[in-house]
């Protein structure tokens, strides 16, 4: 195709096209052909699932944005989601349990390296972004915190967690629940930021949003020929309805262009705060714009892979560990920063489908474990401390951390006092036990 | 069975004019489509009509020829397809130097997953066996096994390679063949299930999933089911031998449903077979995958009286793939209740490279098509075999409907036909080598591309829609230099793309 241009075209009305290469989106793809660790993020991503699962009668005018009125002080939950396994006793550090050091010869962190530590735990010093947000009392952790029962399969833990509801055989995740408990039918309720695939939280009947990068909220190849042409030839191709049986096809392509529509002011949107360049910085900074333009959004979610450390965790000096809680308190730090007064509508969750062992293994790693720490910010949050109960650190090459808090009652507790909702239909047959970490 | 769209009505107050101003013309010579019942068996049964499928079709004498010609797929000569998989070495290798090489760093094992993933999607691009490849996928997607699943790398491809040969042949062998696998022995934990502490994942799944669906057994169906199964071990992460071991084989009397043995022999390897058959002749087992066969192939419900039909020929052939296919499509009702199927993200990547006439090249660069065919389908959120969950995707059009599956359609479609995405290596045309003639109207030339593209001719709305995209009149005379084929190509190529005759199949 040598006469053609190497670069799409540029829409007369909007940015150019980001070609392939340049993608936040391929970049992610290719780190994810080039790096050992990051086949879990895409097994993270598969966490997922495909295409969502249709919202299969929503009407053409369902897929603009909720109401203005709703969007600009209504509550906004972020679930990052760590995959792979991190290791919380790296992150949250019982500095104050003999046995995490007896446990890491190598790999434990020493307890003066440590940040806002109390008696008992300290932040990684990777973390130092966050400090000051821990100080002021915006950050909090739980600890041993996890499924009700151990699962080591990242791909069935993944699941677990996000499924949430061992009541039923249904395939619908939590945060899709979440947002089918009010009448609002808008893909553009959930997003995912950062990758094709929602994770499997959002699969379920409510449809939702994948924004890979922020380009691909675009109508491909609108304004090209000119402003209108485009548009008019989608409405002659989708004009028929086609029958019951391509009723969510014919809907779906209606809704599109309005749905581009009211995603503009995501994309236009500018950041006050630099983020770093990493594939997380530019998730959450595209996050934080989505969050402040008010398009409706209640609910982002972001994956973060590369946590399975079975090698090389390394030290506080380097190793992986240090490299990705770096990438995590920085990009965090800045997203915290960048919401500015929509931090307080805003809540954070920062999880991971489980821990790790607490011994080390024989190549300065981890293998999985069960119980692990969650980190919350933001809006809510009952910040600056550790909360949870502590079981203590056992020794033994199977040993893990112990769950004294069930994920869900942290989670319940968010859906509670955040969007004043009834957790039974989010969480059901759970019965959450109060974790206090958040007010209200 | 008319397209439903294709019969769209006119609005009551376009006036004759108008309708005449859209009229849809033929460029002569026109390249011969399929029409009808052959259309429908081609279109259902392949990865996308091509000019090449549709004159194989017509030389076997229509769609149900060469469907039965279809079913013999050693008998179809295949040279494109049977190099594909060379193009990635390590396809080939053994689990343990794979794990070597993922070890020190020369191959991730998801490096190798990618290349099985590209591998299939080559070949189904090129394959001229159609209907092998798509049963394949559609087994290799029931019995699914998720190239990421944890320790299925080194087992994977010739899980695959085992499902392509059982495709079209008995249900029976290609049940056993995928529950003694090791690739599924390590999904569902059946590769660490002992005497002492049996693992239910397989043995529940084997019911639930694979064949009769619940609602048929209990609890203790599951505890024996999985009993049944210890035995098939794989030393994980070591030697990766896959020895069949009687001392993990629990041993005594087990009843699953109506099946029921002594269960006295250490080696059970019989006895797994004798239940899987069972399972196999089982009339829900009969009933459950004919019904997701129609479901896939006919309609989203598929008429009972159709089922049923395909049903009996699986009592009377003990689960003959190729015979129950062969009822089902020479039924009445294949065309009579046949409705609009959406294609899968997949299908979708997979049909826009047919339609585009690319031919993906061994690949020596990261950019070339064959490397980033995988790419596209992970835009379209569906990456090949990696759907999260055992259940495998589904066969039903609401899940691929969505508005970001539109979104990302457009988006795929429209760097495809620029040649933006992928950059190199797919074999496209050159803008100029889409004109048939020097000098065509508009409405010629989007009959022309319909043809090419889509299978079928033009019709009013989509010489609109192509018209509307380029701003072009049908009557425009078009040549090499006028700006349709010079700089809006990609758009009006994307715009015939971007339709429900290339979303559906």
């Amino acid at each position: 195709m040598a006469s053609t241009p190497s670069t799409p075209p540029t829409p007369q009305a909007q940015p150019a096209q980001a070609t392939r290469c340049s993608d936040p989106a391929c970049a992610e793809m290719t780190d994810w052909t080039l790096s050992r660790r990051s086949l879990l993020s895409t097994a993270g991503a598969a966490g997922a699932f495909t295409a969502v699962f249709g919202d299969t009668h929503v009407r053409a005018q369902a897929a603009t944005a909720a109401p203005a009125a709703s969007s600009s002080g209504a509550p906004v939950l972020l679930v990052l989601s760590l995959r792979g396994g991190a290791d919380g006793l790296s992150l949250v550090v019982p500095h104050g349990d003999p046995a995490y050091y007896r446990a890491r010869p190598r790999l434990a962190v020493p307890a003066d390296r440590l940040l806002v530590a109390d008696e008992m735990f300290g932040l990684h010093p990777a973390l130092a972004p966050l400090a000051d947000w821990w100080r002021s009392g915006r950050v909090a952790a739980v600890h041993a915190a996890g499924l009700p029962a151990r699962n080591r399969s990242h791909f069935a833990a993944m699941e677990e967690v996000e499924d949430a509801d061992p009541t039923s055989s249904l395939r619908v995740g939590w945060l899709n629940r979440l947002i089918g408990l009010d009448g609002v039918r808008s893909p553009l309720q959930a997003v995912h930021m950062g990758g094709a695939v929602p994770p499997s939280s959002l699969a379920g009947p409510e449809p939702s949003l994948s924004v890979p990068d922020p380009g691909s909220v675009r109508l491909a190849a609108d304004g090209v020929v000119s402003r209108t042409a485009r548009r008019r030839s989608l409405r002659s191709a989708w004009g028929a309805d086609g029958g019951a049986d391509l009723a969510p096809l014919v809907a779906s392509a209606r809704s599109v262009p309005g749905l581009v529509d009211a995603f503009v002011p995501a994309t236009s949107a500018a950041s006050s705060v630099t983020f770093p360049g990493t594939f997380l910085g530019k998730a959450l900074s595209f996050a934080s714009r989505t969050i402040r333009a008010g398009v409706g959004a209640q609910v982002v979610t972001v994956d973060h892979g590369g946590w399975d450390m079975h090698a090389d965790l390394g030290t506080v000096e380097s190793g992986d560990m240090r490299t990705l809680a770096t990438e995590l308190g920085e990009a965090l730090a800045a997203f915290l920063a960048d919401l500015g007064p929509h931090l307080d509508r805003t809540t954070v969750v920062v999880l991971s489908e489980f821990g790790r062992r607490t011994e080390e293994n024989s190549s300065m790693g981890l293998d999985h474990g069960y119980g692990n720490a969650m980190l919350l910010a933001g809006a809510g949050v009952l910040g600056g401390r550790v909360h949870g109960t502590w079981p203590g650190l056992t020794l033994g090459s199977d040993a893990d951390l112990l769950v004294t808090t069930d994920y869900r009652s942290v989670l319940a507790e968010v859906v509670r006092t955040r969007f004043g909702r009834s957790t039974s239909a989010v969480f059901p047959g759970f019965s959450p036990a109060p974790v206090g970490a958040m007010a209200g | 069975m008319p397209h439903p769209l294709a019969a769209a009505r006119h609005h009551p107050t376009e006036t004759t004019a108008k309708r005449a101003r859209w009229a849809p013309a033929t460029y002569r010579p026109a390249s011969p489509v399929l029409s009808g019942e052959d259309r429908l068996i081609a279109s259902r049964f392949s990865y996308g009509i091509t000019p090449a499928l549709a004159r194989e079709v017509r030389r076997a004498g229509g769609g149900r020829a060469w469907f039965r010609a279809q079913l013999r797929p050693q008998a179809i000569a295949d040279a494109a397809a049977d190099r594909v998989p060379g193009w990635w070495p390590s396809l080939s290798y053994d689990p343990v130097t794979l794990t070597r090489r993922s070890n020190d760093g020369t191959e991730h094992t998801g490096v190798v997953m990618n290349h099985y993933q590209r591998q299939l999607l080559c070949r189904r691009v090129l394959t001229r066996r159609q209907v092998l490849e798509v049963m394949t996928e559609f087994w290799e997607s029931h019995f699914h096994v998720p190239i990421n699943g944890d320790g299925v790398f080194g087992f994977r491809r010739d899980y695959g390679d085992t499902i392509r040969r059982h495709a079209l042949g008995s249900f029976a062998d290609l049940l056993f063949a995928t529950t003694t696998h090791p690739a599924m022995g390590m999904f569902l934990d059946n590769a660490e299930s002992t005497r002492m502490a049996p693992n239910e994942n397989l043995g529940r799944e084997l019911l639930e999933l694979h064949t009769v669906g619940r609602g048929h057994y209990t609890e203790d169906d599951v505890k024996a089911s999985a009993r049944i199964l210890t035995g098939w071990r794989v030393v994980s992460w070591t030697t990766w031998a896959t020895d069949y071991r009687p001392a993990d084989h629990w041993t005594g009397p087990v009843r699953v449903m109506g099946f029921s043995d002594a269960n006295a022999d250490p080696d059970g390897r019989a006895l797994t077979r004798r239940y899987t058959d069972h399972l196999a002749s089982h009339p829900a087992t009969a009933d459950r995958i004919c019904r997701k066969l129609a479901t896939k192939f006919v309609a989203d419900a598929p008429p009972a009286t159709l089922v049923a039909k395909m049903t009996r020929t699986w009592r009377r052939t003990g689960g003959d793939i190729a015979a129950v296919l062969t009822t089902m499509v020479e039924a009445g009702e294949f065309t009579r209740a046949s409705r609009p199927k959406v294609r899968t993200p997949g299908e979708d990547v997979v049909a826009t490279y047919r339609a585009l006439g690319a031919t993906p090249k061994r690949p020596t660069r990261d950019s070339d098509a064959a490397n980033e065919i995988v790419w596209q389908c992970y835009h379209l959120g569906d990456g090949t075999h990696a759907w999260p969950r055992p259940d495998g995707p589904p066969v039903t059009n609401d899940a691929w409907s969505t508005p970001n599956r539109m979104l990302a359609s457009y988006h795929v479609h429209y760097r495809m036909t620029g040649g933006w995405w992928p950059a190199t290596g797919a074999g496209l045309r050159a803008p100029e080598e889409w004109l048939p003639a020097k000098r065509l109207t508009m409405a010629e030339f989007v009959d022309h591309l319909c043809r090419t593209m889509l299978g079928r001719p033009s019709t009013s709305r989509l010489l609109k829609t192509a018209c509307h995209a380029v701003d072009v009149k049908p009557g425009a005379r078009i040549t090499r230099t006028h700006p349709v084929v010079r700089r809006h190509l990609p758009v009006l190529l994307t715009a015939l793309l971007d339709t429900p005759d290339h979303l559906t199949r």
